[in-house]
């Protein structure tokens, strides 16, 4: 009794310095896919103030915490997912191709309530937005699917920079000038700085000079009276401050890229794409990642070990394509793996439609039974684009510490049945199955 | 791990650490306390190893593969086969040993460098790679611009190579079927004029006439400039090139080829007589009536891209021989004419270059050896000859020390419709491989031991004047690979 009344007390007195304020929640679950190790089986999650405070099969319960116990019915929790990319699944303006580098997605689509509403009951979290077009077809964003509007909810209105290629002069001419003329600018920022620093620093000399010639003429004869006055011929002064020649912004961007401030994803369809690109690079060296757009057949595994050596990050299609012309199927993404590639993101089978997002673990499925290893292919649609994105911070692997970002299945996510019950980000639940079952 | 390291695992491992100089005994002793009996066997061998390659590398006296390939060795030796070499013979048993994709040595005792990669080409026929002096749809062709437009991974150049081909000519650019890669696509581009110089078209005929003497006009006042330049005279007032036919020009000076379409006799005679009247460099395309007056043509000098199976029926009204003849390309080789043979198709189609049907071009060749043509010139007219109307002959068409590495091993006679080509070579990588393309793998499939059932049904068709007799090398002599030494016997 003395214990209990000591135990109900003790959130009284908890509140003082460091220690938790909000509430604990804590979730019993059957599985958790924690992607930081094994598989737990029949374990919970304790979090508070958007954060993972315990996660294990063995956690004290905290007092006051509310339970949410959905132990029984096969529940699996795992961070959620993230569609790495997409276009046109919003709405949004159509663009013409060719060097559009100041597009930004954000700015192209619109927020459309049906598609968000759709892309949170199939568990996704994060959507990259990738602007339409082929070229440069501009910059990427990230949206939450929980956002409103996408100009002022974008979580990252300006990320990646898109370009795409294909096996034409045309195509390869509009990359290189672009690369050439970024080159160019920086060439001519640097000029112009340096002649600025020399125009300023002659000036400041100058100044100096006069300075002390005024200040000895002061000293000789101080009835001189055109001492004190400037002189004509001394020029304007330079401003206190470069300022930088005005750029094209179609190519500031990849002014960024190669001052290393950007990162650039190349849109490649067949390995005579990626050797064309890398025939585009050449020399220059900038961060970039690949995403291998390819269709339902593709002989992309010809440059499996090329790409791994490269350790980008590569984006392609969860599903299993056939060689061309033949029927022999090839496990891409495995043959990728297995080749060396460490940061894989799988996106669904089309960037473009809402059906290629609800069979998007399908395809993971498909995946994972002819050999694709399964935690590479969970954290392939969850944690590793997370990554890309730069929301590490809100995706992250399931642990202690991390943010309580997840989302929670009826069964087995590989299980194309299995449907989302709840997403949780940051400790607040933005769907809830029967929750949304009771309203409609 | 070191010796010592080892050693010292060991020595604890053994209980060694109990005595009180154990910290000197590994170092004394690491032999026997280290190595196991089996492990002592391999060494053995491995000396003996290391000393036969030493007498390899310093009498050369044999054959010597190396031990482990290494994928990035600059190296390719395709072995063992008859290699059918089109300028020097045939060297049976033969080794042709690639380095940085040219042709280092031909013959028949080639040391292999360590490392290198290898084609056991037992049983087989070693061709130079076939060349198309026309194709459609294999390269994207129009220039040296057209290697940004080229699919290393096309479907259609894995046919053209399964074909045979490796370098094929598109729409004035000479490209290599380089599978894999952009590098070393381009080879060159053919600057060919087209002149049409028809019997259907008199008024094409005079203004071509016309245009020729104008350069030719021009040409002169240049040369009398020139030479004048050259003597020093004042005043002089360079020709006005404005107006001029520049092409014309640069065929006269024979920096440019023309080429000419024509099939029947008059229309032959007519270029013939064209060319007599203003000499240049020239291929005639079609040249079905050629064999009714093959002399003529080679007088005039010009070339030919003939196709064996093009028929045109003789017309009887007609007091000559006219019409097509499956010995045109006989007729025309004896009477010293140079001609490529090319099928009705160039592309990549029923009865084209390539394809999966039979009909490929070495199909379209063998036609012509029905008629009478020799293997050696049928084999000339798509691999040297065509190389030469290209104006390449200087890198591919020949089985020659310095040239491109481009190859074909095929499994019996090129021209014998049961022969696959099971390799392609192509700047001294392997480009194409029967048993792992998908298209022909499983027909006939290559894992026997011994020769290929396409080999032992097939006579040995040389004619044995070719055929080298005994061992023949054909050797670079400033170029020695730097760990094989000399092969000459």
């Amino acid at each position: 009794m003395i214990v209990s009344l000591l135990l109900s007390a003790l959130p009284l007195v908890a509140p003082q310095g460091d220690e938790p304020t909000g509430q604990a929640i804590v979730y019993r679950l059957d599985y958790i896919e924690t992607l930081a190790g094994d598989a737990l089986e029949n374990a919970s999650i304790v979090i508070r103030d958007g954060v993972i405070e315990r996660i294990g099969q063995a956690v004290i319960v905290p007092d006051n915490a509310r339970v949410i116990d959905l132990r029984g019915s096969g529940s699996f929790a795992m961070p959620p997912f993230v569609l790495g990319q997409s276009s046109n699944l919003l709405p949004g303006d159509s663009r013409s191709s060719g060097g559009n580098g100041r597009y930004i997605a954000a700015g192209v689509y619109r927020a459309d309530d049906e598609v968000l509403s759709d892309l949170r009951e199939a568990g996704v979290l994060l959507m990259g937005l990738v602007p339409p077009g082929a070229g440069i077809p501009g910059r990427t964003s990230v949206l939450r699917s929980d956002a409103s509007d996408l100009m002022e909810d974008a979580l990252v209105r300006d990320l990646h920079l898109t370009m795409t290629i294909d096996m034409s002069k045309s195509s390869k001419d509009l990359l290189r000038k672009a690369f050439e003329s970024a080159e160019q600018a920086i060439e001519k920022e640097e000029k112009a700085r340096a002649d600025w620093e020399k125009a300023r620093k002659e000036w400041e000399e100058k100044q100096k000079a006069k300075a002390e010639e005024a200040k000895k003429k002061e000293g000789e004869s101080k009835s001189d009276k055109s001492a004190g006055e400037p002189s004509k011929d001394e020029g304007k002064e330079p401003p206190k401050e470069f300022t930088a020649p005005r750029v094209d912004p179609n190519i500031q961007p990849l002014i960024d890229l190669i001052r290393k401030e950007r990162v650039v994803q190349i849109w490649v369809g067949s390995p005579g794409e990626w050797l064309h690109w890398l025939d585009v690079v050449g020399d220059r060296e900038f961060a970039w990642e690949v995403v291998l757009d390819h269709g339902s057949s593709t002989n992309l595994h010809e440059v499996a070990d090329a790409i791994a050596g490269t350790g980008v990050r590569v984006f392609l299609p969860a599903r299993i394509p056939v060689l061309p012309s033949t029927q022999l199927r090839t496990n891409l993404a495995a043959e990728l793996v297995a080749a060396g590639v460490e940061k894989l993101v799988l996106l669904p089978s089309s960037t473009r439609s809402m059906n290629a997002v609800e069979s998007w673990r399908v395809g993971l499925g498909d995946l994972v039974r002819e050999g694709l290893d399964r935690q590479t292919a969970l954290r392939a649609v969850s944690v590793e684009p997370a990554t890309s994105m730069g929301q590490e911070e809100l995706i992250a692997p399931l642990e202690a510490g991390g943010p309580a970002t997840f989302v929670v299945l009826e069964g087995d996510p590989l299980n194309p049945l299995a449907r989302v019950s709840h997403l949780v980000a940051a400790g607040e639940v933005i769907y809830d199955r029967a929750k949304e079952d009771k309203e409609n | 791990m070191s010796i010592r390291f080892r050693s010292l695992m060991l020595a604890l491992l053994f209980g060694v650490f109990a005595t009180p100089a154990w910290a000197l005994a590994p170092v004394q002793e690491p032999v026997p306390a280290e190595e196991p009996p089996p492990e002592g066997e391999e060494d053995v061998e491995e000396v003996v190893e290391g000393e036969v390659v030493d007498q390899g590398a310093v009498q050369g006296e044999e054959v010597i593969e190396g031990p482990v390939e290494d994928p990035n060795s600059p190296y390719l030796a395709v072995v063992g086969g008859d290699v059918y070499t089109v300028t020097r013979g045939v060297i049976l048993d033969g080794t042709v040993l690639c380095k940085d994709g040219r042709i280092l040595k031909v013959g028949q005792s080639v040391s292999i460098p360590d490392g290198a990669r290898t084609v056991n080409a037992e049983g087989m026929r070693i061709y130079p790679g076939l060349v198309a002096v026309d194709s459609r749809g294999i390269i994207p062709g129009r220039g040296t611009d057209s290697v940004d437009s080229f699919d290393p991974f096309a479907l259609y150049v894995d046919l053209a190579l399964a074909g045979g081909l490796t370098t094929v000519q598109s729409r004035g650019t000479i490209g290599k079927l380089t599978r894999g890669t952009l590098n070393g696509h381009l080879l060159g581009t053919t600057s060919w004029v087209e002149i049409s110089y028809s019997s259907s078209s008199p008024s094409g005929r005079r203004s071509t006439r016309a245009r020729l003497e104008t350069a030719r006009e021009y040409l002169r006042y240049l040369r009398a400039f020139e030479l004048d330049k050259e003597l020093e005279k004042k005043d002089l007032v360079e020709p006005e090139s404005k107006g001029i036919p520049m092409d014309f020009v640069g065929l006269l000076k024979g920096e440019r080829m023309a080429r000419f379409r024509g099939n029947t006799a008059s229309d032959l005679i007519a270029i013939c007589e064209l060319l007599e009247e203003f000499p240049m460099r020239s291929v005639i395309v079609g040249g079905r009536e050629a064999w009714t007056m093959a002399p003529r043509i080679g007088r005039a000098g010009a070339s030919m891209v003939l196709t064996p199976r093009a028929k045109d029926w003789a017309d009887s009204e007609l007091n000559r021989p006219s019409g097509w003849s499956i010995e045109n390309a006989r007729i025309l080789w004896d009477s010293g004419v140079e001609f490529a043979i090319l099928p009705g198709q160039s592309g990549i189609s029923l009865g084209g270059l390539a394809g999966r049907d039979l009909l490929t071009l070495p199909m379209e060749v063998a036609f012509a050896i029905r008629g009478g043509l020799s293997q050696d010139a049928a084999l000339r007219s798509i691999t040297l000859d065509a190389a030469r109307i290209l104006g390449v002959a200087d890198r591919i068409g020949s089985i020659e020390v310095g040239k491109d590495a481009d190859l074909i091993i095929a499994d019996g006679d090129l021209f014998d419709y049961r022969t696959f080509v099971q390799w392609a070579v192509v700047n001294g990588r392997v480009a194409y491989d029967k048993q792992k393309a998908s298209y022909f793998a499983h027909i006939r499939p290559r894992d026997e031991e011994g020769p290929s059932p396409v080999e032992v049904l097939l006579e040995d068709i040389t004619d044995g004047e070719d055929v080298v007799e005994g061992p023949v090398e054909i050797d670079a002599p400033e170029v020695d690979p730097p760990s094989g030494g000399s092969g000459g016997r």
